[in-house]
């Protein structure tokens, strides 16, 4: 019980400071409605933990639904990690095509003052 | 016949002068690209008989030489070699990857290490790192040269503008091995010489190319 009202109150610490960030304008009106949704849900299964306790038993697993909703929480990371490599990786590659357009719009081609270079000076 | 050279560099101001001077006559134009240099290196070029191309960000050596490759293409160059800007190639090796070009018998030509025995190269390097690489070049790709990660390489035109790599990191080397294989095109190795003064790719750099590979992979 006391478990479940902390996590509780970590929730609603999370929804308050979700709320202060709206009415801020630090975070768009969709990634309020995201956030808020998912902290919600999290709210709610914790609240009806010994619920999905009874079902995960009907499954038949040994594990107690917190710990089944703590796997399903990691396997979530990983695929939103996953996600955003992808799409790092997107972005690394526009990043790439712009330097190399500003890099050909404007080449610097040999100078009329040429400096002179002797090859024996290469001392390999 | 119009032959250009791409010289990707990074912070090789101690270097890129030797270089283009030993490159002189033996190529028709020299591209330099500077990937956003922090020690000068840009200055410099920009005072030498070559062609500067300036990455506004670091972009890495596979997107440099990219950058270069298409310059010469729209300047209509023939062949194009890739040549490193930190003295590790020898100008006397140019002559012979350019020959398969020039004689008409290849496509695409790579520099090996492996192919004589006057590179002295690390042996964690040749021993282990390299065969790794080697294997996963012939189970993955069906490549059988005898080096996996040639850096010295000359195309003709054809070959530029078929090959096609997105790899702006170190991966560049593998997946150009891939994309050439992949292509109707003729593939000839030569011996080359490579000088080291340090150790260059690691092990780990050889995990981060196969993590570069697999994402860019998913990325298609």
């Amino acid at each position: 019980m006391f478990q479940e009202l902390l996590a509780l109150i970590v929730i609603f610490l999370f929804l308050g400071r979700l709320g202060w960030q709206l009415y801020k304008q630090q975070i768009p009106r969709g990634q309020f409605i995201f956030w808020l949704i998912f902290w919600l849900t999290g709210g709610v299964l914790v609240i009806f933990i010994k619920d999905i306790d009874n079902f995960v038993a009907q499954l038949g697993f040994s594990s107690s639904g917190i710990q089944i909703l703590f796997y399903i929480a990691v396997a979530i990371i990983f695929y939103f990690i996953f996600r955003m490599r992808l799409k790092m990786e997107k972005i690394e590659s526009d990043l790439t095509v712009i330097t190399r357009l500003l890099a050909l719009r404007s080449p610097h081609n040999k100078p009329s003052d040429t400096v002179e270079l002797d090859s024996d000076n290469f001392d390999r | 016949m119009k032959i250009a050279c791409i010289i990707p560099t990074y912070n090789v101001k101690k270097y890129l002068p030797a270089v283009v001077a030993g490159l002189q006559g033996l190529v028709d134009e020299i591209i330099v690209v500077n990937d956003c240099s922090n020690d000068g290196t840009g200055k410099i070029a920009e005072t030498l008989p070559v062609t500067v191309l300036h990455h506004i960000i670091n972009r890495g050596q596979g997107a440099a030489l990219k950058t270069g490759t298409e310059y010469a293409l729209q300047q209509k160059a023939d062949i194009i070699i890739h040549f490193d800007g930190d003295g590790q190639f020898r100008f006397q090796d140019i002559p012979i990857i350019l020959r398969p070009l020039l004689l008409n018998e290849a496509d695409v030509v790579f520099g090996s290490r492996f192919l004589n025995l006057s590179t002295d190269l690390p042996s964690f390097k040749r021993y282990v790192i390299m065969p790794l690489a080697r294997l996963v070049n012939r189970l993955f790709f069906n490549i059988k040269l005898t080096d996996p990660q040639s850096g010295f390489r000359a195309m003709n035109q054809k070959a530029a503008l078929l090959i096609n790599w997105q790899q702006d990191r170190m991966a560049h080397c593998n997946e150009i091995l891939i994309a050439a294989h992949r292509q109707p095109l003729r593939i000839v190795e030569v011996p080359i010489t490579v000088i080291y003064e340090h150790f260059g790719q690691r092990f780990s750099g050889g995990i981060k190319i196969l993590r570069d590979l697999f994402f860019a992979h998913l990325n298609k």
